[in-house]
């Protein structure tokens, strides 16, 4: 078993959840218009990831496995996602106003963001400890956040250079990922990680 | 709108991957051969149908506050139904979509059509609807996967199509990450130039 | 606007009905999800040995090869080493001299993760059939002291896999030989050397050779009887077992009993009335091995 470090470096960068698997793109596209609203949406991710990535564990190895309902994991997981979020939503209202406005509707969109629900079942499939589990969902949400930063300052970039129309928007921004990701390919093999 | 508009709407105007820009996620990350695309394709379109069918039989009896979670519910369980139906009989096929499968249920196409057409709308237009999208979905997904195959692997469906000393050296990096986003953001480029003007 | 207690009927009637449709399912497909592992299962072994049958030993990991008389012929090992993207799924095929039969790389299809174009050539007849009839250290790349050919431009890929294998090796191939009990019939003996697979071995205490193991197949009444027979330097039986035997239940079955086997180290024993088939089929066989291997009865 490999130890929590590269567990998260595997996550964070080497397997990174939006470039090399394809998940939380929507809000990589759509949530990365300015470095500010990208952070606000990368802290929220970290959050609420982790948190689910923690209970859907419990819930899954405590209650679905043993009970021999694994074929309620898809259900299970998203409305345990979404109460979450609701929760969370309800939570940030009252204790922190200040931040809940900040995230604004970025909350609710995390519900749908697959990233989260990937990772749930990623950790699962890779049958983690709570602890690796935890670690992985950690490492996963960091990584999450530093492309969604480096994407959203690219484009605010990107947004004044005299781009050419037609690919000005979502073809220009398309590329710039697909170099980024050309990039993490790198990281592939590092610490022996794959 | 016409029924016809309905179906055509979903796979043309507002075609869900390269028009209205939801359901990436799988669209780039499954859309690296062409059986993996249209497969995705079509089982996403066989959740949006069913899910858009019963929402709107349902639809009269569903409290309003509570929607959501029924909608949830019901697309979770199509999800599920062909999550093990192609366990069962498509096996190279799961294994090749892997995790894409079950996140299904979170491909904003198919919560976005039960919010805004089939909590709304007649069965028979929620089926042309969920149709129309699906397969706007499952073409997007089957050229990009042409796209990638061909020239990232010198194959179709597994065919050799491009001479075997292309075969021995394609483009690979279309099947790889950067790859998909390279393509998309071609495809969307020349959309955009080109189809735009007749769409207004 | 609804009453709580509206929507928390009907949100759990849907639950309700969505997770007996979905047990529904389950159970229909639950069979048929087995039955393809099963049958993918036994193709991968197949492929890289034929055989009767398969015996796991080690779920998912090591099984038997025996022929139709239940005689081992080597054994099929799954080794996962870590390739470039991901493990690498290998099915290797040894048989009784220690050398490899085949090997099969599982595809893409089935989870590997090497570089498309690249490293998946590894599954390619070109790169397998070099790892056939080799043995021990010869299976290391060329560049690592050994006679496998890598992959140009995927060497992790190819020394991977030829070093899960070497690995593998190592770690299965003492199998073959732990099969059969061979102390049982000799006692005194610490250490056995096989001359002929399966068949015959020297038994040794420390480096003086004792006699000699051997294992023999007879016909006897119902079916073929498989023994082993422990015989010492002056020719006297050491001891006998029953390797393999459906006689008559009650009746042929006797020549298993401790009874009639301790007969044996007492000379040639008589058949016992009721039983003659059985009975007499193995002191036969037991006569014949020992006229056969006379010669290592030293």
């Amino acid at each position: 078993m490999k130890s929590p470090a590269l567990i998260f470096l595997g996550a964070f960068l080497v397997n990174n959840i939006v470039l090399m698997r394809f998940l939380g793109l929507c809000p990589f596209f759509g949530v990365s218009s300015t470095v500010e609203t990208a952070t606000g949406m990368g802290m929220a991710v970290i959050f609420v990831m982790t948190l689910a990535a923690w209970i859907t564990w419990i819930v899954f190895n405590a209650v679905l496995l043993p009970l021999n309902l694994v074929f309620l994991r898809t259900a299970v997981f998203i409305l345990t996602i979404a109460s979450l979020v609701q929760l969370v939503e309800m939570f940030l209202k009252k204790a922190y106003r200040a931040l809940y406005n900040a995230l604004g509707i970025y909350l609710p969109l995390i519900t749908t963001n697959c990233a989260i629900l990937g990772v749930t079942f990623l950790n699962v499939d890779k049958k983690f400890s709570l602890l690796d589990g935890t670690v992985f969902a950690i490492g996963t949400g960091f990584g999450f956040t530093l492309v969604i930063i480096v994407f959203a300052a690219i484009r605010e970039r990107l947004d004044q250079a005299p781009v050419n129309p037609s690919l000005k928007g979502y073809p220009i921004s398309f590329i710039a990922a697909g170099l980024m990701a050309l990039a993490f390919l790198g990281f592939t093999g590092l610490f022996g990680l794959t | 709108m016409t029924r016809l508009g309905i179906f055509t709407r979903g796979l043309v105007k507002e075609n869900v991957v390269f028009v209205l820009m939801i359901g990436l996620c799988p669209a780039l990350a499954t859309s690296s051969t062409v059986r993996d695309g249209f497969g995705m394709g079509l089982a996403a379109t066989f959740v949006l149908v069913f899910s858009n069918l019963i929402i709107s039989m349902l639809r009269k009896n569903i409290p309003n506050e509570v929607r959501i979670p029924i909608f949830i519910l019901i697309i979770s369980t199509f999800v599920t139904l062909i999550d093990y139906m192609m366990q069962a009989f498509q096996p190279d096929l799961y294994r090749a979509l892997g995790v894409f499968v079950p996140l299904i249920v979170v491909n904003c196409m198919i919560l976005g059509r039960a919010e805004a057409f089939a909590s709304k709308s007649s069965v028979m237009e929620s089926i042309l609807d969920g149709l129309g999208t699906g397969l706007g979905f499952t073409l997007a997904l089957t050229v990009m996967g042409t796209i990638r195959e061909v020239f990232g692997n010198g194959t179709f469906l597994g065919m050799s199509v491009l001479g075997e000393s292309f075969k021995s050296a394609p483009v690979i990096f279309l099947v790889m990450s950067p790859g998909a986003f390279l393509v998309i953001g071609i495809l969307k480029a020349l959309i955009n130039k080109y189809v735009k003007k007749e769409l207004k | 606007m609804t009453s709580t207690r509206q929507m928390i009927v009907t949100l759990v009637i849907v639950a309700v009905i969505c997770a007996v449709i979905l047990s529904f399912v389950y159970a229909f497909t639950e069979p048929r999800i087995a039955e393809t592992q099963a049958k993918l299962t036994l193709s991968g072994l197949e492929e890289v040995m034929s055989a009767y049958k398969y015996i796991e030993v080690v779920p998912g990991t090591l099984w038997r090869a025996v022929d139709s008389l239940d005689q081992e012929i080597g054994i099929v090992f799954r080794v996962f080493p870590q390739g470039y993207g991901g493990p690498i799924p290998i099915t290797v095929g040894l048989n009784e001299e220690r050398k490899i039969t085949g090997i099969r790389i599982a595809g893409a299809a089935e989870g590997l993760a090497e570089t498309p174009g690249l490293g998946v050539k590894i599954t390619e007849p070109g790169f397998t059939s070099q790892f056939k009839d080799k043995s021990g250290d010869e299976v290391a790349l060329e560049q690592d002291g050994g006679t496998i050919h890598a992959i140009t431009a995927a060497t992790i890929s190819s020394r991977a896999v030829s070093e899960g294998i070497r690995k593998g090796l190592k770690t299965y191939a003492d199998y073959l030989e732990a099969t059969y009990d061979l102390g049982s019939v000799f006692p005194g003996a610490d250490n056995f050397i096989e001359i002929l697979p399966d068949t015959l071995w020297y038994a040794l205490n420390k480096t003086d050779t004792m006699g000699i193991v051997f294992i023999g197949i007879i016909q006897g009444y119902l079916d073929k009887i498989k023994f082993m027979v422990g015989c010492n330097t002056k020719g006297d039986i050491t001891g006998a077992a029953i390797l393999y035997s459906q006689e008559t239940e009650g009746i042929g079955e006797v020549i298993r009993s401790e009874a009639f086997l301790e007969r044996f180290k007492q000379g040639e024993p008589e058949a016992i009335s009721g039983a003659t088939i059985s009975t007499q089929a193995l002191i036969n066989g037991v006569a014949e091995g020992m006229q056969k291997y006379k010669e290592y009865i030293r």
